[in-house]
C-alpha cells in the first residue's frame, strides 16, 4: 500500500496539539502551587474533619444550647424553598426564551432582528449564576427574589439559544406549505414550526430545570435563601454534623429530580 | 384565462434569466403538465404562478391579479386559491392526518383561534370531505409520519383541497412515490381537479405520464418553451430534441426506476 498523502504533516499537527496541550497544564500546575501540596500532610487534617461531620445530625427536638434549629427541620422549608426558587426562574426562563429564541432563529426573522437578539443571549449567559445573583442580591436585598431572577436571567440566555438552534433546525417545506395554503406569521410558527420543536423544546427545559435546581443549592453562599445558606449558617457556626445532614439531602434532592427529568425527558421522545 | 404570462423574465441576481417566456396562457379547466430537463425551469414557472418568484420583467396575471406589481393586500387572497403539492410533501410529520389537512383552511379560518388549535365546524366539516375523497377516512387520526410515501403524498392532495384551490399547482408530484402508486396519485389529483372544477399545472419528471394524463403538454428547455401541444402531437422525435444532451430520456417507467430520480422511501 503506498503511504497516504499528508500523513508527515497530520503527525506534525497530532504531536503539536498533544505538545501544547503538556505545556498548558504544565503552566497550570506550577499556577495553583499543585506542587507544594502536601498530600500526606494534610492527611490527619481532612480526616479530623470528616471525623468532626461524623455522625449527620438527625435530631429533630430543638435544645437550648444551640443556635440555631435542628438540620432536619431546617431542611424541610429549605428544600421547599430551593425548589420554588428553581421552578419560578427555570419558568420566567422559559416563557422568555420561547419569545426570545423564536425571535433570534434565522428562519423566521430579518437579520436585523435576530443578529442583535443572538448577541443579547449570549451576553445573559456569559454571566455565571452566582455572579448574577450575588449583583441582585445587591440590587434587590437578601431572601429568595434575587435567586428567581438570577436564574431566570441566565435560563433565558441558555435556553434562548437552544431554542433558536432547534427552530433552525426545522425542515423548511412545511414553512412554504403553510404559507402556500394563507397562514401569517404567526399560524406558520405555530404550525410549521412548534409541532417540529416541542418535544425537543420540553426536554432542554426539564435538562434546564435540573441544572437550576442544583445552582440554587449553591446560591445560599450569596445570602439567597435556600439550601446553601443553611450549609452556611451551620459551618460558621462550626455545627459540622448538621453539615452534614444538610449536604446529604442535598443530593438526595438533585439524585431525585435527576431520575425523574430522565424518565420524563425519555417519555417525551 | 385563469393564467396570463407576456413577456416574462425571471432572473436569480444578475445572472441570465433561467426563465423568458413570450407568451403562455392558460385556461380555466385545463390539465397542463410541464416538462423537460432539470434545470429547465419547471419549478421556477410554478413558483412563480404562485407568486414566490418576483417576475423581473413583464407580466403574470393569475386570476384577473398581476402579480408583478400588485400589493400583498391583493395577492392574499389569489395566493389562498391556489393549493400546491409538493414533491416531498411537506407535512407535519407529528400531526395526524385530520390535523394536516385542516392546515389547508389557515388562510381562511379565525386566525386566533386556528393558534390555539380551534378550528370551526365548517372547517372541520371541509377537511373531513376532503380526507374522505383521497380515501383515507380510516385512517384520519393516524399520525402523519406513519403513512406510506403514496398515503402522505394523498394527505398533501386533501390539504390543497381543503383550501378549496381555484389553481392547483404540482410540483414533481410523484418523484418521491413509489413508482407503483404513481398512477393512482396522478389519478386522484385528476379525479379532484374535475370534481372541484379547478385548473392543473403540474410539472412531471417521466413524459409518458405527462402524455396519459395531461391534455396540454409545454416543453420547456433552458428557461424558453420548446414546444405546447396536445399529448396526441408530443411524439418521441420531439422529446428527444427536448432532451437533448441531458442525462437518458425518461421515456418509461423503467427509465425512471433506474434513473435519479428513484424512489425515495418515505
Amino acid at each position: 500500500m503506498p503511504p497516504a498523502p499528508g500523513r508527515i504533516k497530520r503527525a506534525a499537527l497530532k504531536y503539536t496539539i498533544i505538545g501544547s496541550l503538556a505545556v498548558m497544564l504544565i503552566w497550570c500546575w506550577i499556577g495553583t502551587e499543585m506542587g507544594s501540596f502536601d498530600l500526606v500532610g494534610s492527611g490527619p487534617r481532612i480526616a479530623d474533619f470528616l471525623d468532626r461531620m461524623f455522625p449527620p445530625d438527625l435530631t429533630w427536638t430543638s435544645s437550648q444550647n444551640r443556635p440555631f434549629a435542628p438540620p432536619l427541620r431546617i431542611a424541610l422549608t429549605t428544600v421547599a424553598i430551593t425548589l420554588q426558587i428553581s421552578l419560578l426562574g427555570t419558568a420566567i426562563g422559559f416563557v422568555l426564551a420561547i419569545v426570545l429564541g423564536f425571535l433570534a432563529a434565522e428562519n423566521l426573522t430579518p437579520h436585523w432582528v435576530h443578529h442583535p437578539l443572538k448577541i443579547a443571549l449570549a451576553l445573559l449567559r456569559s454571566i455565571p449564576v452566582i455572579l448574577l445573583a450575588l449583583l441582585f442580591v445587591t440590587a434587590v436585598g437578601l431572601g429568595a427574589v434575587p435567586g428567581v431572577l438570577a436564574i431566570g436571567v441566565h435560563s433565558v440566555g441558555m435556553l434562548g439559544k437552544l431554542f433558536a438552534e432547534e427552530v433552525e433546525g426545522a425542515d423548511g417545506g412545511v414553512w412554504e406549505a403553510m404559507d402556500s395554503a394563507g397562514a401569517n406569521w404567526l399560524q406558520k410558527v405555530r404550525y410549521a414550526i412548534w409541532p417540529q420543536v416541542a418535544a425537543q423544546i420540553y426536554s432542554l427545559t426539564l435538562f434546564r430545570l435540573e441544572m437550576n435546581i442544583r445552582e440554587s443549592a449553591v446560591l445560599g453562599l450569596v445570602g439567597v435563601a435556600g439550601l446553601g445558606l443553611w450549609i452556611e449558617n451551620y459551618r460558621r457556626a462550626f455545627d459540622y454534623p448538621s453539615v452534614a445532614t444538610l449536604v446529604i439531602v442535598t443530593m438526595m434532592v438533585v439524585l431525585v429530580v435527576e431520575q425523574l427529568s430522565i424518565y420524563i425527558r425519555r417519555k417525551l421522545k | 384565462m385563469i393564467i396570463k404570462i407576456e413577456y416574462l423574465e425571471v432572473r436569480y441576481g444578475r445572472n441570465p434569466p433561467v426563465l423568458s417566456i413570450d407568451n403562455l396562457s392558460i385556461e380555466r379547466g385545463e390539465r397542463v403538465a410541464i416538462i423537460g430537463p432539470s434545470g429547465a425551469g419547471k419549478s421556477t414557472l410554478l413558483r412563480t404562478i404562485k407568486g414566490y418568484m418576483r417576475p423581473s420583467q413583464g407580466k403574470v396575471e393569475v386570476m384577473g391579479v398581476n402579480l408583478a406589481t400588485a400589493r400583498r393586500r391583493e395577492r392574499q387572497p389569489i395566493n389562498r386559491r391556489i393549493g400546491v403539492i409538493y414533491q416531498q410533501f411537506n407535512l407535519i410529520p407529528r400531526l395526524s392526518v385530520a390535523r394536516n389537512v385542516l392546515c389547508g383552511r389557515l388562510g381562511l379560518t379565525s386566525r386566533w383561534r386556528s393558534l390555539l388549535g380551534i378550528f370551526s365546524a365548517e372547517d372541520h366539516a371541509i377537511a373531513w370531505s376532503a380526507i374522505c375523497e383521497v380515501g383515507l377516512s380510516k385512517k384520519a387520526h393516524q399520525r402523519a409520519d406513519t403513512l406510506s410515501g403514496g398515503e402522505q403524498q394523498r394527505v398533501a392532495v386533501a390539504r390543497a383541497l381543503a383550501q378549496q384551490p381555484t389553481i392547483i399547482l404540482a410540483d414533481e408530484p410523484v418523484s418521491s412515490v413509489d413508482p407503483a402508486w404513481a398512477e393512482d396519485i396522478l389519478e386522484l389529483i385528476l379525479e379532484v381537479q374535475t370534481h372541484h372544477q379547478a385548473t392543473l399545472v403540474m410539472s412531471l419528471h417521466q413524459p409518458d405520464l405527462a402524455r396519459r394524463f395531461a391534455d396540454r403538454i409545454i416543453g420547456l428547455r433552458d428557461g424558453r418553451v420548446v414546444f405546447d401541444a396536445a399529448p396526441a402531437s408530443v411524439t418521441d422525435t420531439r422529446l428527444k430534441e427536448l432532451y437533448r444532451g441531458h442525462d437518458s430520456l425518461p421515456l418509461n417507467d423503467n427509465a425512471t426506476r433506474s434513473g435519479k430520480d428513484q424512489t425515495r422511501s418515505a
